[in-house]
């Protein structure tokens, strides 16, 4: 069964990479790649370059904490591990190391391999994951040398497998649990009874030695030390600080011997997950339906029948039908009660904020988040609210089948996100310039409602002007737009996102600048004569810069839709 | 002709799925479009909906070319496609309302509320397509082509999903639109459905035409004579599945 698993993984994994490497064929998609890859030089393989230049000897390097944190840190460790250990029987989740794909149910339940063969193949397909995150976390460790992080990676790699696997014995324990036959039960109840007095033994340690004279900083950690560096909170705590022992020994010597005594607790975990594979079964049925309910609810049960959006009228412009489906999609996902109960709490402390006037610092602090919150908000939202062509990509087949206009298309998928994202700004806005007074009180009352209505005017334009960039990117490099819950991986993907979280911003910055400009000569030449309120007009003339510029963007973009291909949109593997 | 493909080709990297394929669909005819997996019959059904585009080649509906004039073209097309796509946020009846708008059905609701009644979806209006099973999902897919009066109907494995009910009022609608003068294509796996629906049939096979005609046709062609005149054996002839399988 190794042999077939190992087979399954790889042959997925060079799939994986082979469809990727296809990808970057095309330029764009290689571009993305290199700027990937630029990146990952910069921000992790440089810091080795610098690290290998800093370090004195191979293998020399060392991440020197301070003494008394080196002396306490495995004991600290492995008392917090010993702490998790125990509520893990508490946790109301399974391990994920029992849920098999549909794929893996559909092939391998009915295979002729053992349980016990199951569980070494999802410990085996789990390793991937494990791998790629000890990695990171030695990557990103403050270590001098590479070959310090490559002892960092292997340690972490030890403790999160045997977290993993620990996680899953106790999975399998609690299904024992609820088994019939008294000894299968007591069986199951030895590993919690032995933590809980493990627990008992080392807090009983710990309060007797701390109690006599109350210590603070280092002292605490010598003391500790001290406490479970002996007798019998040494020896229950063994295990746990085995596990945790080489991400804190020395090189050469102790590292290795820290290794042995770690992969031997990881060993023991295993053991014991194959011995409780008589669980299994039941295990892995709770998994699959607590996996099928997921996907039902993911799929279905996440929109609600009940919430009605209005009736769509039988003619009209295909942009307002499209916008109309997507408003459908967000009030059927969103509870409206809620929201409204929301807002009318918002509004009623906003009246209660006026009434209590300029001085007080709440009232002020409440108008300034307000404010900053509707800034943040138009300029973060657009990137998270995917209710638009990135997430209807999902739909292309029939969408490309709609006798409409692809520029009506695209500039359909825009309007209900942006309505949605300025109604939001509005409110905030509105409960800022209402604020105002308490949160700005160095302007006077004309200037902050001069500058509030005009961003009010402005918030429409700005969110339309990212969403219509956002929208670009996705039809520009449509197989980087994840779908539904798939996540696109990769190097390319990476450079993907950083490509279009700067190319966003370059582009907004491009767009805005003829309507910035347009705006200020605006407001120089009138503010000697209305004064305040010429940021009204310099507003409205920046926002209808941005319109037609948008308009004429969703122009390019129709025929940029028409050429799209439904197999450019990569599909979940 | 309602639908004409001229010189179809469609190329997946270095693979080809479709070549040269040249074939039209008159109105008030139903094709069949038959082949082994593989053949490209799916392939051509989805660049005939405008959902591929073709690699080299044209497409014709009701005279208007697909990828120059893409509006009319799909305005006269309704593609019923072997998995039905809907999304899940819409119920039934809003998915048929959605239909209307985007294709100017006049008298919507009326139309609408008929067919499915016809398809035995009354009650499920307010379902959304989680809440449905597969078949029904299915009816909603068929429910929303056929609310609009399309000359050329697209359809690719029709019967998957369907109850044996929905299977029969199936075959009914199909012969009922093409008796009023719809152009159908239609593609299945299933060689008696198409035999007893269609008055014409295309045998593709490693992404070429390899055969077509009405029955009587093909089963008059000299290299097909000895086949037999069934449509089964006709295809396996055709697609040199009739000799044996070499032993290892």
């Amino acid at each position: 069964m190794i042999g077939a698993s190992l087979y399954i993984l790889i042959c997925s994994w060079r799939n994986r990479l082979r469809v990727r490497l296809r990808r970057l064929r095309e330029p764009r998609y290689l571009l993305g790649a290199v700027v990937g890859a630029v990146y990952v030089y910069f921000a992790f393989l440089r810091r080795f370059r610098f690290s290998r230049s800093g370090s004195t000897r191979r293998g020399g390097g060392s991440l020197s904490p301070p003494a008394e944190f080196a002396a306490a840190g495995p004991a600290l460790t492995g008392l917090g591990l010993l702490a998790g250990a125990a509520a893990a029987w508490l946790v109301p989740f399974n391990s994920s190391l029992l849920e098999f794909s549909d794929a893996e149910t559909q092939f391998l339940f009915p295979a002729p391999v053992s349980r016990r063969s199951l569980i070494v193949h999802r410990l085996l397909r789990s390793q991937a994951g494990m791998l790629f995150t000890s990695a990171v976390i030695a990557v990103a460790s403050p270590a001098f040398s590479g070959y310090l992080r490559l002892r960092v990676a292997i340690g972490v790699w030890l403790l999160l497998s045997t977290v993993r696997v620990y996680f899953t014995g106790v999975t399998l324990a609690r299904a024992r649990l609820a088994a019939g036959g008294t000894r299968t039960r007591r069986v199951a109840w030895l590993p919690l009874a032995i933590l809980v007095a493990a627990l008992a033994t080392v807090g009983a340690t710990l309060v007797t030695g701390y109690r006599p004279v109350p210590r603070e900083g280092p002292d605490l950690l010598r003391l500790f030390a001290e406490l479970t560096g002996h007798g019998a909170a040494r020896l229950v705590l063994a295990p746990f600080t085995a596990v945790a022992w080489p991400l804190y020994a020395a090189w050469p010597q102790p590292y290795i011997t820290s290794l042995f005594a770690s992969a031997s607790v990881l060993a023991a975990c295993v053991v014991w997950v194959m011995l409780s594979d008589g669980a299994f079964q039941a295990a892995t049925e709770v998994a699959a339906d607590r996996r099928t309910e997921r996907q039902v609810a993911e799929s279905s049960s996440k929109y609600q029948t009940g919430a009605r959006a209005w009736t769509l009228a039988p003619a009209g412009r295909a942009e307002f039908a499209i916008a109309w489906k997507s408003a459908t999609q967000t009030l059927r996902s969103v509870d409206m009660r809620l929201v409204l109960r929301l807002c009318a709490i918002l509004a009623g402390l906003t009246v209660a904020g006026m009434a209590i006037g300029n001085d007080n610092g709440f009232v002020a602090a409440a108008g300034g988040v307000a404010a900053g919150g509707a800034l943040l908000w138009v300029l973060l939202a657009p990137q998270a609210i995917r209710l638009d062509l990135r997430a209807d990509l999902e739909h292309l087949d029939l969408l490309k089948t709609w006798p409409v206009r692809p520029e009506a298309v695209v500039r359909g998928e825009l309007i209900w996100p942006v309505t949605l994202v300025t109604a939001v700004a509005w409110g905030l806005m509105t409960i800022g310039i209402a604020l105002s007074g308490a949160a700005f009180p160095q302007y006077r009352l004309g200037t902050r409602l001069g500058i509030g209505t005009a961003a009010l005017i402005l918030v429409p334009a700005l969110a339309l002007t990212q969403f219509t960039i956002h929208n670009a990117a996705a039809l520009l490099f449509p197989a980087w737009v994840p779908l539904g819950t798939q996540r696109s991986r990769g190097l390319d993907a990476m450079g993907q996102r950083l490509i279009t979280l700067g190319g966003t911003w370059i582009a907004l910055i491009v767009m805005a600048l003829p309507a910035a400009a347009a705006a200020g000569i605006l407001w120089l030449a009138l503010r000697f004569l209305i004064g305040p309120g010429a940021f009204v007009p310099a507003a409205a003339v920046a926002a209808a810069i941005l319109v037609v510029e948008t308009v004429v963007v969703t122009e390019l973009l129709g025929p940029m839709y028409e050429r799209l291909d439904a197999l450019d949109v990569e599909r979940a593997e | 002709m309602a639908l004409a493909l001229e010189r179809f080709r469609r190329v997946y990297g270095s693979f080809t799925a479709v070549d040269d394929l040249t074939f039209s669909v008159r109105g008030g005819e139903i094709v069949g479009l038959i082949g082994p997996n593989g053949a490209g019959k799916t392939t051509t059904l989805r660049a005939l909906a405008g959902i591929l585009r073709p690699t080299s080649g044209t497409v014709q509906i009701d005279g208007h070319d697909l990828t120059g004039d893409p509006i009319e073209a799909k305005r006269r097309l309704a593609f019923m496609p072997d998995e039905p796509h809907l999304f899940e946020y819409l119920t039934v009846e809003e998915h048929l309302r959605l239909t209307g708008r985007l294709y100017q059905v006049p008298d919507i609701e009326r139309r609408g509320a008929a067919l499915l009644s016809e398809l035995e979806l009354t009650g499920k209006e307010r379902s959304l397509p989680g809440e449905l099973s597969r078949g029904m999902r299915q009816k909603v897919v068929i429910a929303c082509g056929l609310v609009r009066d399309a000359t050329t109907l697209l359809f690719d494995e029709p019967l998957t999903g369907l109850d044996p009910i929905g299977i029969r009022k199936m075959r009914e609608t199909i012969l009922s639109r093409g008796r009023a003068g719809a152009a159908i294509l239609l593609s299945s796996h299933l060689l008696h459905l198409v035999e007893e629906i269609c008055t014409r049939v295309i045998i593709m096979d490693r992404g070429r035409k390899v055969a077509d005609g009405t029955f009587e046709e093909l089963a008059s062609r000299a290299d097909l004579a000895l086949a037999g005149s069934s449509l089964e054996q006709i295809f396996l002839k055709v697609t040199g599945r009739d000799r044996p399988e070499p032993q290892p």
